[in-house]
């Protein structure tokens, strides 16, 4: 007899939404009922404001119910849920859902459909492939197609990762290392923490064939401290993957290692800048290097050191898979491939969105977003984290790519999209940039280190209207020795959101 | 024979020996140095000193001041000269409009966190931030100093358990000189900054006074120390030298050279010589502190001889 | 009670490269902080100076060096969390707990925290109470939690 399977995902955002009590209540109201059910724990679609959501295996395919609460699930087996029939909150095949529908899911492709540390359900959606391919052809191989993909660094510097791993690969070295960016900072950002806790063993995939491109042998993983599960899931990952022998000793009896290490941060923004994490991960303070030598040459305990960002690396098993030209016919310019635009704040269909590089922002947040969840009129959208510009209606429909973007004076970062309404008071959100950079600065350029107390200070005057117009001037001298003057990113594009609200939004800076 | 108070030629950022010589530009003149020398090296053996405050040649460069910005042809930004090698037709120029715009800058933040006491100060006159300050053209502080702009930290405490130095974090400008040099010159590791951005200061052990903490009172951070945060009790309360003479050591067999930096017959401080071959610059605390023998009554002056253990001691004619 | 001693994390670490950052977790997963008094035998072991441990635990804001309250709440005030009543949501927990952010109430019951991202950002806003996730959290909801963890004033 054929048992019912539902899905309902682990991710730790379904969870806080009530996730592990609705399989509890699904499970105690099958077995009053005398059902049979099997309730598998997933990772997430990414429609998070359909969270907790209830996916049933039909004949057709899986059909969706969501957002449940407790009280609907009685209700749910009335109507007849088991056998996909209606409900107020049936929302029909999950993967018809215009939602999912219109996007280009690529390195999210398995996202919500399989279970997280299931090695058979990775390697029955085209798990390990790109590894075997890798094995089979070796670093030249691997290295080639990542520079043929055009695959640029997802953190947020958008270097080309296929040129950072030819300068490891040719540096001398008796140890090298791969070393993972998993500091997911940014406010508006979770698909490195959706990636980790929903599908790890892409993340391991990818390393392990960065390790094989660039001859290293030593890998480690720098997990935010605010990311519990994720480093729960990563750790029984690497357990998993190393008795599988997708990983450790002797991979795949090919004959050669590698070896992975989880690192947990200790709450430092700025840890997400690859020299101050390095720095961290050798046990000192998260203090940023001056650069040269760059990692690739001098990284980890000074050696040749291959540093992406979790989803770089989770990407690259797909393109050894698939290859480059598969990879590279999505984005447009200079942006190949597709990037992970995680919506955020407020907004009405918050989640995450993978498309090719190109889409317009307006796209993202009314076609996809759907609004404001408040249903006020969106004001500002920040983009790319917390040193993003604050991006006006009047850019709205520029396309999303680096170029563009660099053009206009903002970013992309990581893919973070942050929504604000009309009750923003943007020079508010420029203090907040301020104190932001304030809280987090390492200390060590003084632009950065003075510069973003005195910047909350001077934006202080200009809200209480204390001689409000030399305050502007010097804010905006400010701005220009931490954009020119600091060492790292931290100082010098803390003013990006800071200028922008000045800059479109001086309305906000003026009245009393 | 008396020397006038010469201060030792800062490079800025150690020497580099290497086989392979760069040339470049720096600001219109050929420049040729070892492989490897940073740019503010460089310019300095051309004789252009570049504005500084966290490098000294001493000590690895580090980064952090932000003072020692150039612009490079063909590359983007302002990169330090400190931590950027030379390069073969490199083309930098040091003085530019947005460079002394920057500098001044950056020179307006540290000035709105340091107290405003020049003239009283134990460093007036041998002070490298008052020498920013000048060669930057600062003028104006708008930000306000100390609680005039806001947050500050002049009003902290005085650290002066150590016998010979003391510690004053007011005057701090977190360059790190001190704990680079406690690391790297004399290997005790007894400092350290806490806390980090604004709340950054150099703690001894765990924000402890400094004989609390693992410090040997050896004085490396107290010669790195571009401010008076770090100030021999000495200059305090005898003021700045006027003349130095090079001396050696007459403690123990190594042969320290030093600098016994004086006014008239009487010393005010013992400096490590940092052409002294046996010692490059540093000392342990007896040649650097411990001089008050110098001086004392008791102080045998000339060679003495006796006969045998029972005789008393006579000069040798 | 507690299972495993100081010294002998200290020696689990002491080998291992960077071992610091991860004996620090340690120790405060184990003292729930980490008490000045270890730091000299933190340093013996790891053959690093006082100096060293102590500015790299005051580096880090997740590193305590006091204990904390019977209960952690945290409260995300990115940029997300703000676009949906953040700020608001901390300053009425702030007067309705009887504490003010980034403290332990007198009581030593609750420390109030805010932090930057706890990667709820698309059901914003979101708490996190001793490691448990919450999102679109509002006052009503965590009025019904502070209930069944006692910890209203």
């Amino acid at each position: 007899m054929n048992v019912t399977q539902i899905f309902i995902s682990c991710d730790s955002a379904a969870v806080a939404l009530g996730a592990d009590v609705i399989v509890e209540k699904i499970n105690a109201e099958s077995k009053s009922r005398g059902i049979d059910v099997k309730v598998n724990r997933n990772s997430t679609r990414g429609m998070f404001w359909l969270e907790p959501l209830v996916e049933v295996q039909t004949s057709s395919g899986r059909v969706a119910y969501g957002p449940i609460q407790s009280a609907d699930v009685s209700d749910l087996f009335d109507c007849g849920f088991l056998e996909g029939h209606s409900h107020i909150k049936y929302l029909g095949l999950t993967e018809q859902i215009p939602y999912l529908a219109k996007q280009q899911r690529l390195t999210f492709s398995r996202m919500g459909v399989t279970k997280p540390l299931s090695i058979l359900d990775y390697k029955s959606h085209g798990g390990f492939l790109g590894l075997k391919k890798a094995l089979q052809n070796g670093s030249e191989f691997i290295l080639k197609e990542l520079l043929d993909s055009g695959l640029r660094g997802r953190g947020g510097a958008a270097f080309p990762a296929g040129v950072k791993w030819k300068t490891v690969q040719q540096t001398e070295g008796e140890q090298k290392f791969v070393v993972c960016n998993a500091d997911e900072g940014d406010s508006g950002t979770y698909s490195d923490r959706m990636t980790m806790e929903g599908d790890p063993y892409m993340l391991i995939e990818g390393m392990v064939i960065a390790g094989l491109a660039v001859h290293a042998t030593r890998g480690y993983i720098y997990i935010r401290s605010e990311y519990l599960q994720a480093i729960t899931v990563m750790q029984k990952a690497l357990q998993l993957a190393t008795e599988s022998g997708f990983l450790g000793e002797n991979i795949l009896d090919s004959g050669k290692s590698f070896f992975i290490e989880i690192r947990k941060a200790a709450g430092s923004y700025v840890c997400g800048e690859e020299t101050a994490m390095l720095e961290s991960i050798e046990g000192k303070r998260g203090v940023v290097r001056a650069k040269p030598p760059l990692p690739a040459i001098r990284g980890l305990f000074g050696c040749p050191t291959v540093i992406n960002n979790v989803i770089t690396l989770a990407s690259v098993p797909l393109i050894i898979a698939n290859g480059a030209d598969y990879y590279k016919n999505f984005g447009m310019g200079r942006s190949k491939g597709t990037l992970p635009f995680q919506l955020a704040g407020n907004v009405k269909y918050a989640g995450l969105v993978e498309t090719a590089f190109g889409l317009s922002l307006r796209q993202l947040i009314y076609d996809f977003g759907g609004g404001s969840r408040s249903g006020r009129p969106i004001k500002a959208v920040q983009v790319g984290g917390p040193l993003g510009a604050y991006i006006p209606e009047s850019q709205w429909d520029a396309p999303l790519e680096y170029e563009t973007y660099a053009a206009m004076g903002a970013v992309l970062g990581h893919g973070g999209i942050v929504v604000h309404d009309d009750t923003v008071d943007m020079s508010k959100m420029a203090r907040y940039a301020m104190e932001f950079c304030s809280i987090e600065s390492c200390g060590k350029c003084t632009p950065c280190r003075i510069g973003s107390t005195r910047g909350v200070e001077v934006i202080d005057r200009i809200i209480n209207n204390q001689e409000r117009d030399q305050q502007i001037e010097l804010l905006r001298d400010l701005c220009n020795t931490m954009v020119n003057g600091s060492l790292c990113a931290m100082g010098s594009m803390t003013p990006y959101p800071v200028l922008s609200a000045l800059n479109h939004y001086s309305a906000d800076f003026t009245s009393d | 024979m008396l020397n006038h108070i010469k201060h030792d030629i800062d490079h800025g950022t150690p020497k580099r020996e290497s086989a392979e010589e760069v040339s470049l530009t720096i600001d219109g003149y050929k420049v040729h140095v070892p492989k490897g020398t940073s740019i503010m090296r460089a310019a300095m053996d051309a004789g252009i000193k570049v504005p500084k405050l966290c490098a000294t040649d001493t000590i690895e460069p580090f980064g952090s001041c932000r003072l020692c910005l150039v612009e490079i042809d063909g590359r983007k930004g302002f990169p330090a000269s400190c931590t950027t090698p030379v390069e073969s037709d490199m083309v930098v120029r040091t003085q530019t409009d947005s460079l002394q715009q920057l500098r001044k800058g950056v020179m307006e933040l540290y000035i709105s966190d340091h107290p405003l006491d020049c003239l009283t100060c134990s460093a007036n006159g041998n002070c490298e931030l008052q020498d920013m300050a000048g060669v930057t053209g600062l003028r104006n502080v708008r930000y306000g100093v100390g609680a005039q702009a806001g947050a500050h930290h002049c009003d902290a405490k005085k650290d002066e358990s150590n016998p010979y130095f003391t510690y004053d974090p007011s005057k701090c400008i977190v360059c790190n000189r001190c704990v680079r040099a406690c690391e790297e010159t004399q290997g005790t590791f007894a400092l350290t900054i806490s806390g980090r951005g604004f709340e950054s200061r150099v703690s001894p052990g765990q924000d402890q006074p400094f004989m609390d903490s693992e410090c040997v009172s050896c004085g490396a951070c107290v010669e790195a120390c571009p401010t008076a945060t770090l100030q021999e009790k000495s200059i305090i309360s005898l003021g700045q030298p006027e003349h130095s003479l090079i001396t050696t050591c007459a403690y123990c067999g190594v042969g320290c050279g030093f600098k016994a930096e004086m006014k008239g017959n009487t010393v005010v401080r013992m400096v490590p010589w940092k052409e002294g071959k046996a010692n490059e610059g540093h000392s342990c605390v007896k040649g650097r502190f411990a001089w008050g023998y110098a001086t004392h009554q008791d102080r045998i002056k000339t060679p003495m001889i006796r006969e045998s253990i029972s005789d008393p001691w006579q000069q040798v004619s | 009670m507690q299972n495993i001693t100081i010294p002998q994390l200290i020696s689990k670490y002491e080998k291992i490269p960077g071992g610091l950052m991860p004996l620090l977790h340690a120790i405060q997963d184990e003292l729930g902080y980490i008490p000045n008094d270890v730091v000299p035998n933190i340093a013996l072991g790891l053959n690093l100076s006082r100096a060293e441990v102590h500015g790299v635990i005051t580096y880090y804001h997740f590193f305590r060096t006091t204990p904390p309250g019977k209960h952690v709440i945290q409260v995300c005030r990115a940029e997300a969390c703000q676009a949906c009543g953040a700020e608001e949501l901390l300053s009425v927990l702030e007067s309705s707990l009887n504490c003010k952010r980034n403290q332990t109430r007198y009581d030593e019951k609750i420390t109030l925290e805010a932090v930057y991202c706890l990667g709820l950002c698309a059901t914003s806003p979101a708490v996190q109470i001793d490691n448990k996730l919450y999102a679109n959290v509002t006052t009503e909801k965590l009025k019904d939690l502070f209930g069944e963890l006692e910890i209203n004033p």
